[in-house]
């Protein structure tokens, strides 16, 4: 008899799945294995909420048609105050966000075999290469950094136009709402493929873990990596 | 409405129904023959004391020209330019710079809040601050550099042509100043019939290229101007041949439709995806859950 009282279970020694995604990752607990330990979480879920404060102050400045989302934050006037801070913050978590996956994201040989649309077909097996992050994890990686930057860039432009010329103003203009609508779609595949489209990846940015299942079919060279293959 | 008895004939960022469509009042104009104005400034100091605006200080550009370029409390300046060459000799150039009220505004079409700048049924584009959220995207589609931004108060300012004592039928604080009578207010079309004829005088006085400045690129404009070399605008500060600048109809006309479609379209492939191809599970898990079920 366990001391749990349940006939054939016992308590789990050392510490939770959980407890060690507080500072670790890649660790196995069980049927689980650590992705995201909780700081890269925690950032993660700041540019989450960011860009989703820039989208509702911004949409409305692009097109009266949002006008509502304004409201939502105290007008339009407002909305411009916040979009500029916001947009701020969201650059600097992104950063964050960018050193700490830095490494992770790096393109190695594999990579250039992956094809998105051939990956959006769902086929199994996945390629048993793939690693941490797929190709195409990597590449919105890198694409959202500097789409983050021509936005930063363009934004401090239209922040304060005043203090630029004619020529740069226009181009900010055109920039920034070209990267809005890449980055705006590209967001909403990011959200879709993390939530319903692959199930089990969301509670990697909530509890940090995946199951062994899920690594195995997603990412195999990771699963092997740090299962040992079991 | 902003102000009582004067009908909006369009009004920033309204996807419909951009005017009120009843009285459709004849365009007013302010008439500007530099070739008399001997740069007194009077036109200056009135603006400031009708408008009430706060004092700017002065600032010596080596000219006679009060300051380098217009300002958020300063709408109404009168600039001032040496030129020549060898066919038009040499001439000093006063030109009264401000809104031109254009028929057709650059501000007005790349303004993002809705009713912050209207065009009202007799012609003048004008500010409500109470809408205006002073992101300065109006500067940019100016094609003659006028709408300030007034950090004091967080919105853009510009001439508003005195629309409050035009309403009460009061010509405009510069023209009632000038001394001269090189400024004059009425019809638009009195006011052009009174240049040509102005125009034909200076023909005749020799100045063969002396022109009136109302330019097509924006509708024409309700501040119309006499040029003694209205072959070169340029050598006054104004632009040749100004249009809205393309890029505010390409970023409303263009990207937004690509815009909306992209949004929308990005949302149903993601669905119709869902539909299609559906949830890519683990086998194994896929296989307990269904044993559970």
């Amino acid at each position: 008899m366990s001391e749990l009282g349940i006939p054939g279970a016992t308590h789990a020694p050392g510490p939770t799945a959980m407890q060690l995604g507080r500072d670790r990752e890649d660790v196995v607990v069980g049927d689980e294995i650590v992705r995201h330990r909780l700081w890269t979480r925690l950032v993660h879920w700041a540019v989450a909420v960011t860009f989703i404060l820039c989208v509702f102050t911004g949409l409305p400045i692009w097109s009266p048609v949002f006008g509502w989302m304004a409201r939502l934050v105290g007008g339009l006037s407002v909305a411009r105050w916040f979009h500029a801070w916001s947009g701020i913050a969201f650059a600097f978590f992104t950063l964050w966000m960018g050193v700490l996956w830095w490494a992770d994201m790096a393109f190695d040989k594999g990579d250039h075999k992956f094809s998105f649309t051939e990956y959006l077909r769902f086929k199994e097996p996945e390629d048993p290469e793939v690693g941490k992050y797929n190709a195409g994890q990597k590449f919105f990686f890198w694409a959202a950094l500097v789409t983050m930057l021509v936005m930063l860039l363009s934004g401090i432009v239209l922040w304060y136009p005043m203090q630029f010329g004619q020529g740069l103003r226009v181009l900010s203009i055109v920039l920034h709402d070209i990267g809005f609508i890449g980055f705006f779609c590209a967001i909403v595949g990011h959200i879709y493929l993390g939530t319903a489209a692959e199930p089990g990846t969301f509670q990697s940015m909530t509890r940090g873990t995946v199951t062994k299942a899920w690594a195995r079919l997603h990412h195999p060279r990771w699963f092997r990596e740090v299962t040992g293959g079991k | 409405m902003a102000i009582q008895g004067l009908e909006i004939r369009r009004s920033s960022a309204s996807l419909r129904g951009t005017g009120t469509g009843i009285r459709n009042l004849p365009r007013v104009a302010k008439y500007i023959d530099t070739t008399t104005c001997i740069g007194c400034k009077a036109c200056e100091v009135a603006c400031q004391e009708w408008n009430d605006l706060p004092l700017v200080p002065t600032e010596q550009v080596g000219t006679y020209q009060t300051m380098p370029t217009l300002n958020a409390t300063y709408w109404n300046l009168i600039q001032f330019r040496e030129v020549g060459d060898q066919n038009n000799g040499f001439s000093w150039l006063l030109r009264k710079d401000q809104c031109m009220h254009c028929a057709d505004p650059g501000c007005l079409a790349a303004c993002p809040a809705p009713g912050a700048i209207v065009q009202y049924s007799n012609g003048i584009v004008d500010v409500d601050p109470e809408r205006c959220i002073g992101c300065g995207l109006c500067e940019t589609g100016c094609p003659f550099d006028v709408p300030r931004y007034s950090a004091r108060t967080g919105k853009m300012a510009k001439c508003t042509l005195c629309v409050d004592r035009v309403t009460s039928g009061l010509e405009p604080a510069c023209i009632k100043a000038c001394p001269t009578g090189c400024l004059q207010f009425g019809e638009k079309s009195d006011l052009l019939a009174m240049a040509a004829h102005r125009v034909e005088q200076l023909h005749k006085d020799g100045f063969a290229q002396a022109a009136v400045y109302d330019p097509p690129g924006v509708g024409g404009t309700s501040v119309i101007t006499i040029l003694r070399h209205g072959d070169h605008p340029e050598w006054y500060g104004l632009p040749k041949d100004p249009t809205v600048p393309p890029v505010v109809s390409f970023w409303k006309r263009i990207l937004h439709p690509i815009g909306y479609l992209a949004m929308a379209g990005a949302i149903f492939g993601a669905i119709g995806h869902f539909m299609a191809f559906g949830p890519k599970k683990p086998k194994d898990e896929a296989k307990s859950a269904g044993s559970e079920a």
